[in-house]
């Protein structure tokens, strides 16, 4: 049996594929958990289709990926979803000023390197990093897919960023180290 | 990190309307440190979106999901090795050959968690127009007024924390007298306040602090009692309330238990 509605969601979600599989392998960073993320979110809006009335789907089917992950990992690994605000303050390093050759380092940074700093940002603030930077969402968008508000997307994003800078700054972190 | 890197990402975000953007833009050509800011937002951005890894969907999994949503009847004489490629490799092809009854039936038990938790409905995609439509054109406008203030960083005319200081100052610029008190003791400092306009109603937005979140109260007469709504609007929470003649609203990103416990605070101090 098919769904009369199969064809439109086809032609609506599937072009959003390779965002929706890079979110959720981004989310719960192994390849062969991103793709059963991916199907399961795939069923669920399959399933829902019908109440998705227009608008842009991506946004749409980020959220429904977005939250097939986080149940995902709250079922497997709820150490990796255990998040508060609290603690999230906690992960952050002392702002100092950038400084010329910090900047230079950032800029050189390898594929490797930035990966690895984005893979090791707590979720909340590596979802909004890839929402932003890699899939390029807005604020209201990102606000709507990991539902919160827009405030708390502005704050989760800038400390994520902070968090990276802090992580591509070689100078930085040793002489920190030193110290 | 500062709130400075809050405005330096939205302006890189381009998320700043055109007054915030050209009030940043003053205050970096006046503050070298806060350009090397930028400066360093800038690189790393720029290393991010041009080096990060962009996972693309392996091939199984397309050829599944696409074979999924084949016609059953065209599908062998189209794709058959493909077909029976994906269903070799996982139970997915046969669950969700049938989306409406097979789905629930051979989903995992994991799934059938996710399914649980994870309603769209309750992502608030179906209910965003109800809602919307509830929003008063008020609510609205007080949440503009408080982005606005925040955007362009002077949410304050008069700051100061002493109640002393800001109330005189509120009234002898408006024609009625709202109660000001700072309730940092409480956690909810007084940042100062300014004047604004509601509904094309001269309003007193006092201003305060709680943890990492600004909020802001917005008092004018009353029209009419019009009782107590909480509404969620464009991210933000904003409880309104009616007491003592004064329609009170207050608007941040604070949670609305938060924002709650300090509308318990200032309303029972109208008319006072």
């Amino acid at each position: 049996m098919q769904h009369p509605d199969q064809g439109r969601f086809a032609t609506s979600v599937l072009p959003h594929l390779d965002a929706a599989y890079n979110l959720a392998r981004w989310l719960v960073r192994d390849d062969h958990d991103a793709q059963d993320v991916v199907q399961d979110a795939l069923v669920r809006a399959l399933r829902h289709f019908d109440g998705f009335r227009g608008g842009d789907p991506r946004p749409w089917l980020l959220a429904i990926v977005r939250n097939s992950a986080w149940a995902w990992l709250g079922a497997r690994r709820p150490g990796d979803v255990d998040v508060h605000d609290d603690e999230l303050d906690a992960a952050l390093v002392d702002g100092a000023p950038p400084s010329d050759p910090e900047t230079l380092a950032i800029r050189r940074a390898e594929r490797l390197q930035i990966d690895a700093a984005i893979a090791a940002l707590p979720i909340a603030f590596r979802e909004a990093v890839v929402l932003r930077e890699l899939e390029e969402m807005s604020y209201r968008d990102i606000a709507r897919i990991t539902g919160v508000p827009i405030g708390t997307v502005m704050s989760r994003l800038s400390r994520g960023r902070h968090l990276l800078a802090a992580a591509l700054r070689p100078a930085a972190s040793d002489s920190r180290t030193m110290a | 990190m500062n709130d400075d890197d809050l405005w330096l990402d939205a302006l890189l975000d381009d998320e700043l309307d055109a007054a915030a953007s050209l009030a940043l833009q003053r205050r970096l050509a006046a503050e070298p440190a806060l350009q090397r800011r930028l400066d360093e937002r800038r690189a790393l951005r720029e290393a991010v979106r041009g080096q990060a890894t962009r996972h693309a969907a392996p091939d199984a999994l397309r050829a599944q999901l696409t074979a999924m949503l084949e016609p059953p009847a065209s599908e062998p004489a189209q794709a058959p090795s493909r077909a029976s490629a994906a269903r070799a490799r996982s139970p997915l092809r046969a669950r969700l050959a049938r989306p409406w009854a097979g789905a629930l039936v051979g989903a995992s038990v994991a799934t059938l968690c996710t399914l649980l938790v994870v309603d769209p409905a309750a992502l608030g995609w179906h209910r965003g127009q109800t809602v919307a439509s509830q929003q008063t054109a008020e609510a609205s406008e007080a949440v503009s007024a408080h982005t606005r203030a925040l955007l362009v960083d002077h949410p304050i005319e008069v700051a100061s924390s002493d109640q002393h200081t800001v109330r005189p100052w509120l009234s002898a610029r408006l024609n009625f007298v709202p109660p000001v008190v700072d309730l940092a003791p409480q956690g909810y400092p007084l940042l100062g306040a300014r004047r604004d306009v509601l509904s094309g109603e001269t309003a007193a937005a006092l201003v305060y602090r709680h943890g990492a979140h600004v909020i802001s109260v917005f008092v004018k007469p009353a029209a009419a009692d019009a009782g107590e709504a909480t509404r969620v609007v464009r991210g933000f929470n904003v409880i309104e309330r009616t007491q003592g003649g004064l329609a009170f609203c207050f608007v941040s990103d604070a949670n609305p238990r938060e924002l709650r416990a300090l509308a318990d605070l200032v309303t029972p101090l109208a008319g006072q």
